[in-house]
């Protein structure tokens, strides 16, 4: 299947290869979180929240000197094409909602707030591809929301590797056609990677180039909610009235 | 939720009882409602309804299915809730089970009759494609994003508005040569028939606090309950099902005049719900 066309050199959505999907992020979504918003990629749309620091609700779990981090990833049973009941704590999920607390805990200032419990949930409403990216970036907004100290935004995007062409933010059916898909997650401003996923196989040399377009991907991805955080920020003064 | 101290239970059983409750509102106001259509483009029908922070996501699949050998003439619907936990913590894992599994029995008590498919809210008769053999399955999918109180009304509320949205491709039937044959079945993929939902009820949870009823509670507010009738009520002010909740014993006079309170109380919002399905369509068709 002609994932790239080889005359206009469009992709089967008329993007162009290092294109990302349209991005739309929202805070303050969930009004009983401390902290929620809502991002979309393209079709796929996630909301997070975040309840925390709280009490710890599993004594045997509470550390001594830094919070205890949780995260819990669900997708709803009308969010893929077919419908599918999905039973709570499968194997996707669980390694989904590990890689998105793995991602996150790396930028969270836990020893800021020692005995305590943040918990981040993620509910994935459309899935088109490009989910687990969708739930770090509207996480990563959720947890500025709720005022927990970072120490950078963590943002994420995929790239893959389809008809000799490296593709930026793969969607559902370029994610299927078997090709590899690259999963990074970055500490935008201080250009550190958390997370790093791939699947299939690739030679080096064209899995730098892929990986490269996926950080790209992510620091457009960080500036996009930087702006949205400065608005939001901005809004908060003015109703302050200062 | 966070616990309320006893100055704050007091001021909310008095201002129930002064008939000005803690957000302005009079003991049988709404909160404004808010709705939205079409929000899940895969599937037949959809709604996201929010009643003040309660959010919830309704969606409908149709799918082609065999219909119960003992109700050949009428198709399927099945109804299910999930109890997200961006909600609430509580409902992490498998916290939420037990009040999605609640809800989703109150909403199949109220919308779909009897056993035997008799006084269903939504026509299973015009579910059916070639009786005995092949039946539309509606899957109705409900999701709490958002929780704070009512959650009853507002899933009923979704998911009217999405079987108001929800419309079922056309299908074209060959029935094959002998009776034994499994017809072929044509999906349309462009044209639509809009789902008929003039007889669908609308929930009304009528709470008692104290000595007088609310609708439409807050969870501050449903924390101090002694009990809460729900009915469901259709357009024609019949009573197509009842659910009472909370362990306060009730004399029987009070739970007819709960009963008549919630019909009172249907009308109106059968008539603030047209009103916003009818902007909600017009704005997703522009």
């Amino acid at each position: 299947m002609e994932f790239v066309n080889p005359l206009t050199g469009f992709r089967l959505d008329g993007r162009r290869p290092n294109e990302m999907r349209h991005i739309r992020g929202e805070i303050g979504v969930v009004a009983n979180a401390d902290g929620s918003a809502m991002f979309e990629m393209g079709n796929t749309k996630v909301i997070a929240a975040v309840y925390g620091p709280r009490e710890v609700q599993n004594k045997s779990q509470q550390l001594s000197n830094q919070a205890l981090v949780q995260c819990e990833y669900s997708m709803a049973n009308f969010s893929t094409g077919d419908r599918m009941r999905r039973p709570k704590g499968d194997r996707r999920s669980t390694e989904i909602s590990l890689v998105i607390r793995q991602s996150l805990e790396a930028s969270v200032l836990t020893h800021l707030m020692p005995r305590s419990q943040i918990d981040i949930f993620v509910q994935v409403l459309q899935a088109d591809g490009g989910t687990r990216s969708a739930c770090i970036n509207a996480a990563t907004m959720a947890l500025a929301d709720a005022g927990i100290p970072m120490c950078d935004l963590v943002t994420s995007c995929s790239a893959g590797y389809l008809c000799t062409t490296p593709l930026l933010d793969l969607n559902y059916v370029e994610d299927s056609a078997g090709g590899p898909d690259v999963t990074v997650g970055l500490l935008a401003k201080m250009d550190k990677v958390t997370l790093l996923q791939m699947d299939a196989k690739l030679p080096m040399d064209i899995f730098e180039n892929v990986m490269q377009l996926a950080i790209e991907g992510c620091k457009a991805v960080a500036q996009y909610i930087h702006e949205v955080l400065l608005e939001n920020t901005k809004q908060l003064e003015s109703r302050r009235g200062k | 939720m966070v616990g309320l101290s006893s100055g704050e239970k007091h001021f909310i059983r008095g201002g129930i009882s002064q008939d000005l409750r803690s957000d302005g509102r009079q003991r049988l106001d709404y909160r404004p409602i808010s709705v939205e259509v079409g929000i899940i483009p895969q599937a037949n029908g959809s709604a996201r309804v929010r009643l003040g922070a309660t959010d919830v996501i309704a969606s409908i699949k149709a799918e082609l299915g065999k219909p119960n050998p003992l109700q050949p003439d009428k198709g399927k619907v099945s109804i299910f809730v999930d109890c997200s936990p961006t909600a609430a913590p509580k409902f992490e894992g498998r916290g939420g089970e037990e009040l999605s599994s609640e809800l989703s029995v109150a909403l199949q008590r109220c919308l779909l009759g009897g056993k035997s498919g008799a006084g269903a809210g939504i026509d299973l008769s015009s579910l059916t494609i070639v009786e005995g053999k092949i039946c539309w399955d509606l899957y109705v999918d409900a999701l709490v994003v958002s929780s704070d109180g009512n959650l009853l009304d507002a899933l009923a509320t979704a998911i009217k508005v999405a079987l108001s949205n929800t419309g079922i491709p056309k299908v074209t039937v060959d029935l094959g040569t002998s009776p034994d044959d499994q017809p072929e079945v044509d999906v349309s993929e462009e044209e639509f028939l809009q789902f008929d939902t003039s007889a669908v009820p609308v929930i009304v949870t009528v709470t008692k606090v104290g000595r007088h009823y609310v609708v439409d509670a807050t969870s501050e507010e449903e924390s101090q309950m002694s009990s809460a009738v729900s009915a469901s009520v259709n357009r024609h002010g019949q009573i197509c099902g009842m659910t009472k909740r909370g362990g306060a014993g009730l004399d029987s006079s009070v739970i007819l005049d709960m009963i008549s309170v919630a019909k009172h109380v249907s009308e109106h919002l059968f008539s603030v719900l047209d009103s916003e399905i009818a902007a909600a369509e017009a704005a997703a068709n522009s």
